[in-house]
C-alpha cells in the first residue's frame, strides 16, 4: 500500500516536496485508498462531476473522523499526519471548493483542532508526559494550524459565533475565502502548479457543474447530517456508537480499548465481591474442617494462605449445605477443571481431592463417588510430574501405592461397582441406589502406569546404594497390587484386560529364579527353614504360574505384542530354570527369530535377553554348540550391554543426540533384572574355546578353514600380543591361558585356568547349580582336550593305546572309545580301532606335502590345458582355412587328436578323482554338517540383530 | 720344457660326427670347486672356458671364474677383468682362447632369457662357443652332471633378427625342442692320473657304504615340483596373454573384413555410376594390428618345463627302478 502511495504522490508532481517539514508518514489505510481513488478519478471528473465532489467530501469526512479519533487518544503525530492529508486533499479539491464553498464541517474541524491544540499546549503536565514524537508533532501541528487558519479566519470566527450556519451563507463565504486563498497562496510551488493545471480542467466542467448546483446543495445538507452524527459521536464517549466501528483500525482499536478500560474498571468491584463471598465460604469450610481434625485443617490453612486466586476456589461447602452426590460431583469437576492448567498447584490439588474424599466418606455418599475421587487422586498423582523422564518422589509413590490399595479394597468389598473406560461421563451412576455403581475409569491403566513409575524409579536410583534396596522392597507391594488386580479382573474384566494384567504379572515373574521350587525339586525341604519360609513355599511354583498365565495369553490375546512378550518371558523363565528343551522348542515354534526385527525396541531388548538366557541355559546343560550359537550374535557385536538394555555405550554425540539418549535411557532394564555381562562373556568364550580349539587343531594346515568365533580369536590375538605373559588376572585372560593349554592337549592346566577360585567367584558361583556346571565343564574340557590331542599328535603315533589315553585324560575307557569312534566316523581321524588290544591304529592317510603339491600341480595343469584349448578354439573359429595349408596340416591333425573326446575324458576323470579323495571329501562333509547345525539359529539371529540395530540407527 | 695340459689328453672321435667336446678333469674340478666356494642354494656361479678348436672338436683345457659381484665395487669392469685374466694366463703359457662359459644350475633351471642372450653373444662372436651347465645337486648325489649346450642355427638366426613374433617363430618352425642342442662331452684324464686313481681304488678298502636303495625322494622331488609349478604358472600367463592377443586380432580381422566388403560394394556402385573407385590402401592405416606378445619367453618356459620334466622323469625312473629291484630282492630272499 505504501508503495502505491509513493507512486501516486509522484504522479501528482512535486506535491510532496511542498511538505518539507512534514514528517514521513506511516500511511493510514483509509487515506491511501482515497489518494488512489483521487488520482484515478481525475479523468472521471470530466463526466461525473457530482460523484467527484461526493468523493472529495467523503474523503474529507473520513480524514476528519480520523483526526477526531486521534484527538481523543491524544495521538499528536497521527493528528499531524492526517491534517496534512486533509490539507492536501483540500488543495486538490480547490476548484470544487471554489464552486461549492468551503464545507462547514471543514471549518468546524479547523476550529476544534485549534482549540484542542491550544488546550493541550497549555497543559504543561500533560505535555511532559507525552512522548517525544507526540510532543514534536504537537508543536508542529500547532504552528501549522495557526498559519493555516489565518486563511479561514472569518469562517472560523463565524462558526464560533454561530455553529448552526445555513448552507447558503456557507456557500457564499466559501467562494470568497476560496478566492482569497487563491490569491495569497503561501503554500509554495506545488500548490501553484496544481492550480495551474486544475483550473483549466475545472473551467470546462464549470458549466456542467453549475447545472448540478441544486443537487450539490442537497449533497451539502446530507453531509451536514454526517457532520451532526459525527459530532454526536465525538461528544458521547461512553456510547461509542456503531458508526465508529466502521472507522480505521487504529481508531476502532482505541475504542475497543476504551470500552475494555471501562469494563476493567467495573470488574474489580465485581471480583472484590466474589472474593468476599469466597472468604465467607472458606470460613464455613474451616468450621467443618475443624470437626475433621487438626491435621487436615493444618493442610487446609496452608492452601488458603499460599495459593493464588484460581486455586482458592472453594472445594468445600457452605455450612449447612446438604452434602449430597450432586454437590460433591460438582466440586470434583471444579477441581478437575484446574487440572493441567498453567499455574495450578498440583500438590494442592491432590490435597483437595483427598479432602473431598474425606468429606464424601464422612457423609456416607457411597463407594461410587469415593471410587471416582480415588481415580482422580491417582491420576493427579501421576500428573504431578509434568516431565515424562522425571520419576515420582518417594512420598508421592507411597501415597500412590496406598491409594491404589485402598481403591482395590473398595472394589473388592463392593462387587456392585462397575468401572470401565467405556462408561460415559453422563451414564455414570455414583449415587447410592438399587442400581449398581457405574464409574468411569480404568483401574488397569492406573496399575500399569504405577508399574511404569516403579520401573522409572528403579531406573533412576543408583543401583549400588541402599536406596535401591529400599525401593526394591516396594516391588513386593507392586506385585501384590498386580496380583489383587489380577484377581479382580479375572472375575470382572474383559479378556483383553486380563491379558494385560497377566502380562504385568509375567513381567514381574519371569526373571526371578524360583529358589523354593528349586530347593523342592532337589528335595531339600524342611530342616533349616523358618516358618516364614515355609509359608512362602506353600505358594505356587513360578513355573506353574508362568505356564498358566502365558497359555491364557497365547489362547486369548489378540494383540501381537502381548503374546510376543509373553512367549519371550516364558522362554526366559524356562531357560532360567534349566528347562532347555521346553525353552528351545518354544523359541523355535514361535518363529520369533524371523520377525523380531519388526518389533519395537523394548520387545527386541526382551528378545535379546531371552536369547542370552537361552544360551546360558544351554551352556549349563552342556550343550556347548547351542550355547555358542545363541550367544554369538549378542557377543560378536561387542555391544552386549546396549543390546540387553543394561547401559548405554559411550558414544559421541554425532550418533545420538540428547533426545535419543533420553529415549534410550527410558528403555533401560532396571538393575535388578540385569544379566551379568561378565558371566555372559565367560560362557561365550568358554564355549567358543571348547569348539574352536579342536577345530583349529583339526584344520591346522587347511588354508580354507574358517573361524568359528571371531571374538574368541580376537581374544587369543590380544593374548599373544602381550609382551610379558604373567599369570592371568581377568576372566578373559583366564580363558586365553586355558585355550593355550588346551591346544597342547593339556587338560589339567586348562582345567585349573577355567575353574579356580577367581573364576568361581567371578562366574561359576553365579549359577544356581554351581557344582553341576563345574562338573560338566571339567568333563567337556577333558573330552575336547582329548580330541585336540588326537588331532595334533596323531601324526607322530603309529598306534595309541586307549587305556593310556584314558589315564591321560582321566576319562573312562568307554568314553574314550566313544569319542574316538565318533572322530573316526566323522572322518576327522584316519584311524581304526583294534578291539583286542584296545588300541587306535593310525592310517596315515594324510597327504604328504609332496602329494599336496602334486594335487596343486594337477590343478594348475588343468588350468593350463583349458587355456590352451581356448587358444585353439579361437584359431579354429576364425582361421577356418588356416590349417588347411600343407605346412600346418600335421599340426592340426595333432591338435585334433588331442581334442579327441577320450583324451579329455581321461583327463577329466583324473581330475575328478583328484578332486575327491577321501580326505577332502571328509572335510567338506564335515563343514556341511556344521553349517547344518548352525543354520537355524544363526540366520535368524543375524536377522534379529540387524533389526534392532537398524531401528536404532533409523531413529538416530 | 713345459708340458702343456692338452698334451696329456688323448682325443677320441665320436661316431655321430657332431662337434665333440673334450673336457679335462681339471676344468671339471675347478668348476666344482668354484661352486663349492661361492655358490649357495639357488645362487649361480659363472665363469669363462678356455681352450681351442681342433678340427671338429672343441677342447676345453682351462677355465676361470667370474668374480662374484658385490654392489660395493660398481666400477668393476668384467670385460677388463677377463682380458687381464687371459693375458695373464697367456703369460704362463696356458690356452687362452675363449671358447665359452660355464654356469651352475639349481635343480636344472637354466633355460632362461639371460642364458639365451649371453650364449647368443658368445656364439655370435665365437662360433664354437658352448655353455657348460653344471648341476651341483645331482653331482652331490653321486653322479656328475655336466652338460654342454649350443644354440641351434635356427635360433641363432632368429636371435640375430631379434624378431620373436609368433609369425616368425612359426615360420622358422622353432619349438622348444629346437632351441638348444646338446653337445656330447668326453672327459679325459691324463694316464698318470688314471693310474693314480686306480692305485687309490686298490688301496682304499671297502668304500663307504652306498645307500643304493635310498630313494631320497622327499626334498628333490618337492623342489622340482615347486619349480615346475612356478613355470607352469608362467606358462599359463603367457597363454592367457597370447589368447587375448588372438582374440583382439580376430576381432580386428572381422572389422577389417566388414570394412572391405562395404568399400567393395561402394566401389561397384560407383563403377556402375561411372565414378572412379575409392582407394583401398588406407585400410592398413585404419586397422593397426595389435602388438603381438613376444613368443620367446613362452618358448623358454616350455624349454624349462621340458627340462624339469626330464629331470623328474629321470629321477623317478631311477627311484622306480630301485623300488622294483628292492621288491624283487625281497621276493627272492623270502
Amino acid at each position: 500500500m505504501s508503495r502505491f502511495f509513493a507512486t501516486g504522490s509522484d504522479s501528482e508532481s512535486e506535491e510532496s516536496s511542498s511538505a518539507d517539514e512534514i514528517t514521513p508518514k506511516a500511511t493510514g489505510t483509509t487515506f491511501n485508498k482515497q489518494a488512489l481513488l483521487l488520482s484515478d478519478d481525475e479523468e472521471d471528473t470530466k463526466r461525473v462531476v457530482r460523484s467527484a465532489k461526493d468523493k472529495r467530501f467523503e474523503e474529507f469526512t473520513n480524514i476528519i473522523k480520523t483526526i477526531r479519533n486521534a484527538m481523543k487518544i491524544r495521538d499528536m503525530s497521527k493528528c499531524l499526519e492526517e491534517f496534512e492529508q486533509l490539507y492536501r486533499a483540500f488543495l486538490k479539491s480547490k476548484t470544487i471548493m471554489d464552486k461549492e464553498g468551503v464545507p462547514q464541517f471543514y471549518i468546524r474541524l479547523l476550529a476544534d483542532l485549534e482549540d484542542y491544540l491550544n488546550q493541550l499546549w497549555e497543559d504543561k503536565e500533560g505535555k511532559k508526559k507525552m512522548n517525544k514524537n507526540n510532543a514534536k508533532a504537537l508543536s508542529t501541528l500547532r504552528q501549522k494550524i495557526r498559519k493555516y487558519n489565518k486563511d479561514f479566519e472569518t469562517e472560523i470566527a463565524s462558526y464560533k459565533e454561530n455553529p448552526e450556519q445555513s448552507a447558503e451563507e456557507e456557500e457564499k463565504d466559501d467562494i470568497g475565502s476560496a478566492s482569497s486563498s487563491k490569491s495569497d497562496d503561501d503554500e509554495g510551488v506545488t500548490a501553484k502548479s496544481l492550480m495551474k493545471k486544475k483550473p483549466q480542467e475545472e473551467e470546462k466542467k464549470a458549466p456542467e457543474a453549475s447545472k448540478f448546483l441544486k443537487g450539490a446543495a442537497d449533497e451539502e445538507s446530507e453531509s451536514e447530517d454526517d457532520e451532526e452524527s459525527e459530532d454526536w459521536g465525538s461528544d458521547s464517549v461512553d456510547s461509542g456508537g456503531e458508526s465508529e466501528d466502521n472507522e480505521g483500525a487504529a481508531a476502532s482499536l482505541a475504542v475497543v480499548f476504551l470500552k475494555k478500560a471501562q469494563d476493567g474498571d467495573k470488574h474489580p468491584e465485581r471480583k472484590k465481591d466474589d472474593r468476599r463471598k469466597r472468604h465467607k465460604k472458606m470460613e464455613q469450610v474451616d468450621e467443618e474442617a475443624d470437626e475433621e481434625g487438626e491435621g487436615e485443617e493444618g493442610g487446609w490453612e496452608k492452601v488458603k494462605g499460599g495459593v493464588p486466586l484460581v486455586k482458592e476456589k472453594p472445594k468445600m461447602f457452605a455450612k449447612g449445605t446438604e452434602i449430597n452426590n450432586a454437590v460433591v460431583i460438582k466440586k470434583l469437576n471444579e477441581i478437575l477443571q484446574a487440572r493441567g492448567k498453567k499455574g495450578t498447584d498440583r500438590s494442592a490439588q491432590i490435597e483437595l481431592l483427598h479432602a473431598l474424599a474425606g468429606i464424601s466418606n464422612e457423609n456416607n455418599l457411597g463407594e461410587g463417588i469415593l471410587v471416582k475421587i480415588k481415580f482422580n487422586i491417582i491420576a493427579s498423582l501421576y500428573d504431578y510430574n509434568t516431565n515424562l523422564a522425571a520419576f515420582m518422589k518417594a512420598e508421592m509413590w507411597k501415597k500412590c501405592l496406598e491409594c491404589i490399595d485402598e481403591l482395590l479394597d473398595i472394589l473388592f468389598e463392593n462387587s456392585n461397582i462397575f468401572i470401565g473406560e467405556n462408561i460415559a461421563e453422563d451414564s455414570e451412576n455414583l449415587a447410592i441406589s438399587d442400581q449398581p455403581f457405574r464409574v468411569r475409569g480404568c483401574i488397569l491403566t492406573l496399575v500399569e502406569r504405577m508399574d511404569e513409575e516403579f520401573t522409572k524409579i528403579m531406573q533412576n536410583t543408583d543401583p549400588h546404594s541402599q536406596e535401591y534396596v529400599d525401593n526394591l522392597k516396594d516391588e513386593g507391594r507392586v506385585c501384590g497390587i498386580i496380583d489383587r488386580l489380577l484377581q479382580y479382573l479375572e472375575s470382572k474384566g474383559s479378556t483383553e484386560e486380563v491379558c494385560r494384567v497377566y502380562l504385568r504379572r509375567i513381567m514381574h515373574t519371569y526373571y526371578k529364579f524360583d529358589y523354593k521350587a528349586h530347593r523342592r525339586s532337589l528335595g531339600l525341604q524342611g530342616e533349616t527353614k523358618s516358618e516364614q519360609d515355609q509359608e512362602e513355599s506353600e505358594g505356587e511354583d513360578s513355573a506353574i504360574i508362568m505356564d498358566r498365565l502365558c497359555k491364557f495369553i497365547y489362547a486369548k490375546d489378540r494383540t501381537d505384542r502381548i503374546r510376543t512378550c509373553a512367549i519371550l518371558c516364558h522362554i526366559y523363565h524356562h531357560a532360567l530354570h534349566s528347562r532347555w528343551y521346553q525353552a528351545r522348542d518354544l523359541m523355535l515354534m514361535s518363529h520369533l527369530q524371523d520377525n523380531i526385527q519388526h518389533a519395537d525396541p523394548p520387545v527386541q531388548i526382551l528378545y535379546n535377553r531371552t536369547m542370552v538366557q537361552l544360551g546360558i541355559c544351554a551352556f549349563r546343560q552342556g550343550m556347548i554348540k547351542d550355547a555358542h550359537n545363541a550367544l554369538l550374535d549378542i557377543q560378536s557385536s561387542g555391544r552386549a550391554k546396549e543390546l540387553l538394555g543394561q547401559g548405554l555405550l559411550m558414544r559421541n554425540m554425532q550418533e545420538r543426540n540428547a533426545e535419543q539418549e533420553k529415549i534410550e535411557k527410558r528403555r533401560q532394564v532396571p538393575f535388578h533384572m540385569h544379566i551379568n555381562l561378565e558371566l555372559l562373556e565367560c560362557v561365550y568364550l568358554v564355549s567358543a574355546m571348547l569348539l574352536e580349539i579342536p577345530y583349529m587343531a583339526a584344520h591346522e594346515f587347511d588354508a580354507r578353514r574358517r573361524m568359528i568365533s571371531k571374538q574368541f580369536h580376537h581374544q587369543l590375538r590380544v593374548g599373544e600380543r602381550q609382551p610379558l605373559l604373567g599369570p592371568p588376572e581377568s576372566m578373559r585372560e583366564h580363558v586365553v591361558a586355558a585355550s593355550k593349554a588346551m591346544k597342547m592337549g593339556d587338560w589339567k592346566t586348562c582345567h585349573s585356568f577355567i575353574i579356580n577360585e577367581k573364576m568361581n567367584s567371578k562366574v561359576w558361583d553365579l549359577f544356581p547349580e554351581t557344582q553341576r556346571v563345574r562338573e560338566m565343564l571339567v568333563r567337556k574340557i577333558q573330552e575336547e582336550s582329548l580330541r585336540t590331542y588326537l588331532f595334533t599328535y596323531s601324526s607322530v603315533y603309529d598306534s595309541l593305546s586307549m587305556e593310556t589315553l584314558s589315564e591321560m585324560f582321566e576319562l573312562e575307557l568307554p568314553t574314550v572309545h566313544s569319542i574316538i569312534s565318533k572322530m573316526i566316523i566323522n572322518e576327522e581321524l584316519m584311524a581304526s580301532l583294534d578291539q583286542p588290544t584296545q588300541t587306535v591304529v593310525m592310517h596315515r592317510t594324510e597327504p604328504t606335502s609332496l602329494q599336496n603339491m602334486t594335487l596343486q600341480l594337477a590343478e594348475k595343469l588343468g588350468g593350463l590345458v583349458e587355456n590352451n584349448e581356448r587358444v585353439f578354439d579361437l584359431k579354429q573359429g576364425v582361421y577356418g582355412g588356416y590349417f588347411n595349408r600343407d605346412q600346418k596340416g600335421g599340426y592340426q591333425q595333432k591338435q585334433n587328436y588331442q581334442r579327441a573326446p577320450d583324451q579329455r575324458g581321461g583327463y577329466q576323470q583324473k581330475q575328478g578323482y583328484q578332486r575327491a579323495p577321501d580326505q577332502r571329501g571328509g572335510y567338506q562333509q564335515k563343514q556341511g554338517y556344521q553349517r547344518d547345525q548352525k543354520g537355524g539359529y544363526q540366520q535368524r539371529q543375524n536377522y534379529q540383530r540387524g533389526g534392532y540395530r537398524n531401528q536404532n540407527q533409523s531413529s538416530y | 720344457g713345459l708340458i702343456r695340459f692338452n698334451d696329456l689328453y688323448r682325443l677320441y672321435e665320436f661316431e655321430n660326427g657332431k662337434t665333440q667336446l673334450f673336457n679335462s678333469w681339471g676344468v671339471v674340478l675347478k668348476i666344482i670347486k668354484h661352486y663349492q666356494e661361492e655358490g649357495q642354494g639357488s645362487e649361480v656361479v659363472q665363469g669363462v672356458l678356455l681352450g681351442l678348436v681342433v678340427e671338429d672338436r672343441l677342447e676345453i683345457t682351462n677355465c676361470f671364474p667370474f668374480p662374484q659381484h658385490t654392489e660395493d665395487d660398481v666400477d668393476f669392469d668384467e670385460v677388463q677383468y677377463q682380458m687381464e685374466m687371459m693375458r695373464s694366463l697367456r703369460h704362463v703359457n696356458i690356452d687362452h682362447l675363449h671358447v665359452g662359459w660355464y654356469q651352475s644350475t639349481y635343480y636344472g633351471s637354466f633355460v632362461s632369457r639371460a642364458l639365451l642372450d649371453s650364449q647368443f653373444s658368445y656364439q655370435h662372436a665365437i662360433e664354437e662357443s658352448v655353455v657348460l651347465i653344471y648341476d651341483p645337486i645331482k653331482t652331490a648325489q653321486g653322479s656328475l652332471c655336466l652338460k654342454a649346450y649350443r644354440l641351434t642355427p635356427k635360433l641363432m638366426e632368429i636371435c640375430k633378427e631379434k624378431d620373436f613374433s609368433p609369425e616368425t617363430l612359426k615360420k622358422a618352425c622353432v619349438g622348444y625342442e629346437h632351441m638348444l642342442e646338446e653337445v656330447p662331452i668326453v672327459i679325459k684324464n691324463s694316464h698318470l692320473i688314471n693310474v693314480l686313481l686306480l692305485d687309490l681304488q686298490e688301496k682304499s678298502m671297502v668304500a663307504d657304504k652306498h645307500e643304493l636303495l635310498n630313494l631320497s625322494s622327499s626334498n628333490h622331488l618337492e623342489k622340482s615340483l615347486q619349480l615346475l609349478m612356478d613355470r607352469v604358472d608362467g606358462m599359463s600367463q603367457e597363454i592367457v596373454k597370447y589368447n587375448s592377443y588372438c582374440r583382439n586380432l580376430s576381432k580386428q580381422q572381422q572389422q577389417k573384413q566388414q570394412y572391405l566388403q562395404r568399400r567393395q560394394q561402394e566401389n561397384t556402385q560407383r563403377q556402375s555410376r561411372g565414378e572412379p573407385p575409392l582407394p583401398e590402401e588406407d585400410i592398413n592405416k585404419m586397422f593397426k594390428p595389435p602388438q603381438a606378445p613376444p613368443r620367446m619367453d613362452t618358448l623358454l618356459i616350455a624349454g624349462q618345463v621340458n627340462n624339469y620334466c626330464q629331470n623328474i622323469k629321470a629321477f623317478t625312473s631311477q627311484n622306480l627302478g630301485k623300488l622294483f629291484m628292492a621288491e624283487a630282492l625281497q621276493g627272492h630272499s623270502s
